[in-house]
């Protein structure tokens, strides 16, 4: 199915002329294009604001006993004397997770290019629908200035991790975070669950109800497809994390008790409220949490998928595989939460499941790894920016997953829980390998989202100095990790055991601010092309999807002047042997074969070659395979 | 302008109504969640004998009753709109508004029900954390009929400026599959809770 003629009452027209005026165009836009670059500049936003935090908790770790002026400076009375507050480093800790994980890695990178991409991938004029599609972002919007603001609350934020663990997150006075500040953040965060729901649900309409006259779905490039699953994994699991902060604000300021169970001070019952369990929370925040990781994960993986394939001019290795990997992923993210709660002293015999369950998700990790090698293997390669941040990504998602299998083993990560072993794998696997999808994307379709070029001389220095950086900040906490040094802990060097990664530190540290402040190129490359870029091609790349046949020059609300593409084949048709061109465009009518190919055998093969031999057929086969016979 | 329009084909279901059916997916997801917490809750609480055993109050039977004639009134005025019954579509839709407001008294009588037998929201005592479970998921419900209910006023005025017709049926079916969706999810959640008491 993808789309039929409907009766009369739901036929509609287009006027694609319609006049807009500043606000309906730039502020409450409802084309899709627009809202993706909204996302994407509010995502950048973020970002600098999520890295920044990071460098300043650095500084802290590196040199935990030296003043800095400057700290003073940004911060005030959160950094007395240039010294950090200890309560101000677990707040940054926490805002700095928190925007990482929703607010840049998945709204800024699923939000830009689902939207950018679903329905010019998938031929449609726009979104579902896309007044949805506004409020989305505008709640998302009003979300990120809700946790910003946090921030400068006399309390100071939320200050009990990313993932907000009751008891510090459902006691008002826990600690000075547990405040003002934690209610902001529950407010933020219901309020970004809201916009993805409203995205998810018209990305998912969108893909499934709205692809143009021969778009079948085993014709969707893969970026849809992972588009299309990160969806119904957001639409599936946030409203679980909705009905967990539901609980948890009614813990707060209704006195309720769903998380809170007996704690005592000095042998006195400390809490009027008690009878429920602290880790009811955490299989319901988990419940969403591992999702999220693949909601981060998989749009970069599909982004990458079409980066490779179109820079390597070759048919991406095993698109059914692909899919199918995707589909597993998906679907194994949503039994394997307990993996983040071996140490709540859950059954062993459940621990198991879980364990097993976890490690099941390798095979399709591995299939996608393996095929992003094969794809590239003997490939045309051009070595664009963007194609150098997709194999970075291949690079990060196939070192950090492996300590991913060390921490699904639950007697492992038992003794690894909350190390620095943690840090060190998620932010390689979920953080590093989704940031390179998303600088990836950018510079890929930038073209279409500006109609102008980035410079590549920045892009490579870009990508050279954020790849080497990011190795050198989270490879070495491995080794810290395993050696039992504890995540969030505010200073080191007062415990013996710990202060020898002093050295290590500084090491991370320096990194962290050459790797951040690379970030400036590539803030500098944006801006700038977005005005003075080098104009670029209608199909800069030479890619066959359809985004690239809709007018990059002129911003069409509708996407397309006049009727909507036909799609005749599958999006990775590149180096065909029998075209001249080496890729062949998905709307391209096909011509039918040249004469040669569907001539007889006799006709075709001249007497004098010399056919193979039957014995040669299973190398020749496998020679093809690996593509060293062509 | 004439010359620019240009007609496109269209997607199978109206992106509305398939809209409808993943948000009724996503809802259902959030009170999973309830029900899971109450699962998980319960054998806990038993085993620490701080979990109170109560007969949900009878005017959530109730409720029930009203739930299934008001689906029945509903799926009738939805008949009237497709055989262009106009007048007829719009007084079923009256007759569903009246149950969606008796569905509110009953439940507001329900819950001071649960008030008299000292059954609160919040949970002084530890043992009554299973009425908290109980005033979440009527509350969260009742914040979906509350949509409906403004569904139909809705669809009432539509059908009274005749946009409701057979030709133009997408607002009534919107309002008829979600009348359903949470009639049928008071029928789970009540005898689940009924059940797992």
């Amino acid at each position: 199915m993808s789309t039929v003629a409907l009766k009369e009452e739901d036929s509609h027209t287009h006027d694609h002329h319609h006049k807009e005026s500043f606000v309906s165009k730039y502020i409450f836009s409802m084309d899709h294009k627009m809202i993706s670059k909204q996302f994407l500049i509010t995502g950048i936003i973020m970002g600098v604001i999520g890295m920044g935090m990071s460098m300043l908790f650095r500084l802290q770790l590196a040199w935990p006993d030296e003043q800095f002026g400057i700290l003073e400076m940004l911060l005030g009375k959160w950094a007395v004397d240039g010294k950090l507050d200890p309560n101000f480093y677990m707040g940054l800790v926490t805002i700095h997770g928190t925007i990482m994980v929703f607010y840049v890695l998945t709204a800024g990178l699923s939000g830009t290019f689902s939207n950018l991409l679903i329905p010019l991938q998938v031929g449609a004029r726009d979104m579902a629908s896309p007044f949805l599609n506004m409020l989305s972002y505008w709640f998302f919007f009003l979300s990120s200035v809700v946790l910003l603001s946090s921030v400068f609350v006399e309390t100071g934020p939320a200050s009990a991790g990313w993932t907000v663990y009751p008891p510090l997150s459902a006691l008002e006075k826990a600690v000075p975070g547990s405040g003002l500040g934690m209610t902001l953040w529950l407010v933020a965060i219901a309020l970004f669950i809201v916009s993805a729901l409203f995205g998810g649900i018209n990305y998912i309409s969108t893909v499934l109800n709205m692809r143009t006259k021969g778009m079948s779905m085993n014709r969707m490039p893969l970026t849809i497809w992972a588009f299309l699953f990160t969806a119904i994994l957001g639409v599936l699991s946030f409203p679980v994390l909705l009905g967990a902060s539901l609980f948890l604000i009614f813990d707060r300021s209704f006195g309720t008790s769903f998380y809170l169970s007996d704690i005592y001070l000095d042998g006195i019952g400390a809490l009027e409220n008690v009878g429920g369990s602290p880790v009811l929370y955490q299989h319901l925040f988990w419940f969403l949490g591992h999702p999220e990781v693949y909601i981060i994960l998989l749009p970069a993986l599909g982004i990458t998928s079409e980066v490779i394939s179109t820079n390597a001019r070759k048919p991406i290795f095993g698109y059914s595989a692909m899919v199918i990997s995707l589909a597993s992923i998906s679907f194994l993210s949503f039994i394997v939460w307990g993996h983040h709660m071996f140490i709540t002293g859950m059954n062993p015999f459940l621990g198991s499941v879980f364990m097993i369950l976890t490690l099941i998700i390798a095979v399709p990790s591995a299939v996608k790894a393996f095929n992003y090698l094969a794809t590239l293997w003997r490939g045309n390669l051009r070595l664009t920016p963007a194609m150098l941040f997709s194999i970075g990504l291949v690079s990060f998602f196939i070192s950090g997953g492996l300590t991913g299998i060390y921490l699904g083993n639950a007697a492992l990560d038992i003794q690894m829980h909350d190390s620095y072993f943690v840090v060190a794998h998620f932010h390689l696997v979920m953080g590093s390998a989704a940031i390179f999808g998303m600088m990836a994307g950018i510079y890929h379709w930038f073209p279409r989202m500006y109609g102008r070029m980035m410079n590549d001389t920045l892009g490579y220095f870009h990508f050279w100095i954020t790849f080497i950086t990011a190795y050198l900040v989270f490879f070495p906490m491995h080794f810290m990790g395993l050696a039992g040094v504890p995540r969030r802990y505010y200073q080191f060097t007062l415990m013996e055991d710990f202060s020898i990664w002093g050295d290590v530190n500084k090491l991370i540290t320096v990194a962290s601010l050459v790797g951040g402040f690379a970030q400036i190129l590539f803030l500098y490359n944006f801006f700038n092309s977005i005005f003075r870029g080098k104009k670029s091609a209608q199909n800069p790349w030479q890619s066959n999807t359809l985004e690239w046949t809709s007018p990059i020059e002129v911003r069409l609300h509708g996407n397309w002047p006049k009727e909507l593409p036909t799609v005749y084949r599958g999006p990775y048709e590149y180096s065909r042997p029998d075209r001249v061109e080496d890729f062949f465009p998905q709307h391209i009518k096909d011509e039918g074969f040249p004469e040669i190919l569907i001539t007889t055998e006799s006709k075709v093969a001249p007497k004098k070659v010399v056919l193979e031999e039957p014995s040669n057929v299973f190398f020749t086969a496998i020679k093809r395979i690996f593509g060293l016979s062509r | 302008m004439a010359e620019n329009k240009i007609k496109d084909r269209l997607p199978l279901i109206a992106p509305a109504k398939f809209n409808l059916w993943l948000f009724m997916l996503s809802s259902s997801m959030l009170f999973a969640a309830f029900l899971s917490a109450y699962i998980v809750q319960r054998p806990d609480s038993i085993a620490k004998q701080t979990w109170t055993v109560f007969d949900l109050p009878v005017y959530f039977f109730y409720s029930l009753i009203i739930a299934m004639l008001s689906s029945v009134s509903i799926q009738l005025a939805h008949r009237a709109a497709k055989n262009d019954e106009l007048a007829r579509n719009k007084h079923l839709i009256i007759v569903t508004f009246i149950f969606g407001l008796l569905f509110t008294l009953s439940q507001c009588l329900g819950w001071q029900e649960l008030l008299l037998l000292d059954l609160t929201f919040v949970n002084p005592r530890p043992e009554d954390i299973s009425a908290s479970y109980v005033w979440v998921i009527t509350l969260i419900h009742f914040v979906h009929i509350l949509g409906g209910i403004v569904l139909l006023v809705i669809a009432w005025v539509k059908a009274t400026q005749f946009k409701i017709h057979k030709k133009q049926m997408n607002f009534m079916s919107i309002t008829n599959t979600y009348w359903h969706f949470v009639g049928l999810l008071w029928f789970i959640l009540y005898f689940f809770i009924y059940f797992a008491r």
